[in-house]
Order: structure tokens, then sequence, then C-alpha cells
């Protein structure tokens, strides 16, 4: 399955951490959203995209507003949705699962962890 | 007449009681107001001192602003770096395959060569000293361990700079609390009479969203926590799916 990934996080940074990690285990086909605002409008725009990977805490719109407001949208609620946070606290991870996240990755992280989230995923979500 | 007496002398006792306390009480009065005086120019000090700080808090959460900043353009350019290594080590190990390629190749035509002399003993010989195969085998498996190796570093490289995230939410933290502080010394100096004292800068705090327990930890203890309360709830919906298969029944 190709997999375009939807990299949403305020920090350039780690924006380009995560995109340097998905080279590293073997992807290739990514874009980029500051917010979650801008996310929405992208996945709107491109419907190539069919993963989501996403920061909790930016400006605008909040991660996990994104995560609820596509899990409210019959045309994406089926999107794969993995959540990149500092967030380590129990009830924080439990109000992601809550709003459907299909998994979570507390940063720092690695390639490993990213890989191993993904595949996951990809292996329990309908094609 | 005698009751009148009696009663004058009875108020004349009350007012000696009174007096004899009141010159009891006149040393601890004179000491109060000697406190009090004494205590006016100390809590002006003080007033002044918290004007002071307050004043200067914006300006602190201003510098708090510039490290972050800073450290992100750094740390953009550390990537910048990064990434510009990866790209040479990406092309370092496709020159290494292409001379692997090519180093077959003239292994292959030198074996035909062999062959078509096979009773040529200067063939042979040329040959023999071209044809070391084993020492630069292990010589280009060297250099992509060490590419190899490289590019490790360098993904590792990028992978600490993750800091910079977790440590711009701690300073996002640390100013948003100078601000709420800030905000009450400022009220409170307002209502001792002074005048109004400048704000932080607004644009700073506004509409940013933080963690304030953002911890930069390599232990992945999180991480754990993560993995076993999602295996939960996977188990959760398993047996979701499992009620509502026999539901069916």
């Amino acid at each position: 399955m190709a997999i375009k990934f939807l990299i949403v996080d305020d920090s350039v940074t780690m924006r380009r951490i995560v995109i340097n990690s998905l080279k590293q285990i073997g992807h290739n086909d990514f874009c980029e959203a500051a917010d979650g605002r801008e996310a929405i409008t992208k996945l709107v725009s491109d419907p190539s995209i069919n993963f989501l990977i996403t920061d909790w805490n930016m400006p605008e719109v909040s991660g996990l507003d994104l995560v609820k407001s596509i899990r409210s949208d019959s045309k994406l609620s089926s999107l794969p949705i993995l959540m990149v946070t500092t967030r380590g606290m129990k009830e924080d991870i439990i109000e992601a699962l809550q709003a459907k996240v299909n998994n979570y990755i507390v940063k720092p992280f690695t390639p490993q962890v990213l890989r191993e989230k993904i595949e996951q995923i990809v292996s329990t979500t309908p094609a | 007449m005698q009751s009148n007496m009696e009663q004058i002398f009875k108020k004349l006792g009350d007012l000696k009681d009174f007096f004899t306390y009141g010159q009891k009480l006149a040393p601890i009065l004179q000491k109060i107001i000697d406190f009090m005086q004494d205590t006016v120019p100390l809590l002006e000090t003080v007033n002044k001192s918290i004007a002071d700080s307050t004043s200067k808090m914006p300006k602190a959460a201003h510098q708090i602003n510039n490290v972050t900043s800073a450290t992100e353009v750094a740390t953009t350019e550390i990537l910048d770096i990064v990434d510009g290594v990866m790209l040479d080590l990406g092309e370092i190990s496709s020159q290494i395959n292409s001379f692997q390629v090519k180093f077959d190749k003239q292994q292959t035509l030198l074996v035909k060569i062999a062959e078509k002399y096979p009773r040529d003993e200067d063939v042979k010989k040329l040959i023999m000293n071209e044809f070391d195969s084993k020492y630069f085998s292990d010589d280009v498996k060297d250099l992509s361990k060490l590419v190899s190796k490289i590019n490790d570093s360098m993904m590792n490289i990028t992978l600490s700079l993750q800091v910079q995230d977790i440590t711009t939410q701690q300073l996002l933290s640390v100013n948003h609390l100078i601000q709420s502080i800030q905000e009450k010394l400022s009220s409170l100096l307002v209502d001792l009479g002074e005048k109004e004292i400048t704000a932080i800068d607004e644009r700073f705090n506004n509409n940013l969203s933080f963690n304030p327990e953002a911890r930069y930890e390599k232990n992945h203890s999180s991480q754990v926590l993560v993995d076993s309360l999602v295996e939960e709830n996977r188990s959760a919906a398993s047996q979701k799916e499992i009620d509502e298969l026999f539901s069916k029944r």
C-alpha cells in the first residue's frame, strides 16, 4: 500500500525530523501543515493523503481537536491517525485514545518506534 | 445621699483603674507607633522593589522569546547541514555501488581474456596482478560500513534535535508563568497607587499552545505506558467486537 503522509506540527524542526525519520524507514511521499486548520484544508483538497501524523499542542486548532474533527467527518473518519506529542501523562493518552487516534508516540521518538506504530496501524486498517 | 457618694467613689475608682491601665498601655502604644514609623519606609522600599521587578518582567519574557527564536534558527541550520551530509553520503553510497558494478564487469572481462589465452603466461601474470578481487571487495565493504555508520550518526543528531521542540514548550510555559505573575503584581501596584505598569507584549504568549510537562527523556518510560494503554484499548475494542458477534447469534 502506497502511503502519502500529512505531517502536522507547528514546529518546523519537528516536521523536518519526522520527515527525515520517514525517509529513513523508506517512505518518501508526504506533505506538511503547521496547525489543525491548515491540515483540514490539505486533507479536503488532497484525497491522496491516506495517513496523518499530528502533534497535540498547536495554535489555532490543536491536534486533539483535529482528530475529533476528522472522526466526525464522514469522508475523513477512517483516516489512520498517529499522534506524536510531548504529552506523556496517562490522562492525556486516554483522552487521545478516546478521541480515536490509532496510535500514540511520546517525543523524543526514534525511527524504529515510528516504523513499528505505522506498521501496526497499516496492518489493522482495512484497505 | 450616702448611696450617691458610694456611686461617686465607685466611679472614681473605675476612673483610677482606667488611668492605671492607660499608663500601662501608653508605652505599648508608643512602641506600636515607633514600629509603624520604622515600617513605612520599609514598605515603600518593598513597593519600589516590586514595581522595579514587575517592570523588568516584559524584558525577561522578551529575552526568553529571543532564546527560543535563536535555538530554532540554530536547529534549522544544523538540520540543513545534516541533510547536506546525508545527501553526500547517499551520493558516496551510489558511487561505491557503481564502482562495484564496474569492477564486476572488469572481472568478467579478465576471466574471458584468461579463457581465450589459456597458454599465454604473460596474460596470466598480467591478469593475476590486476585481479586482486578480495582486496577490492574488502575495501568496498569497509567503505560501505563507514558510510552507514556516518549516516546513523547523522540520524542520531537529527533525532537529538527534538530537544529544541521540547525546550521551546518549557520556555513558553515559563513565559506564561511570568506573564501571570506580572499581571497580578501590576494590579496590586495599581491598587497601591502606582501608575500603570508596562504589560508583557501579548504577541509572545497569545494563541500559543504548549505542554508545561514536556520532558526530554530518552528512557522511553512514557512510551511503555502508551503501549500498555493502547493495548488495553485495543483489547477493549476486541471485547466489544466479541460481544457484537455473540449478540448476532
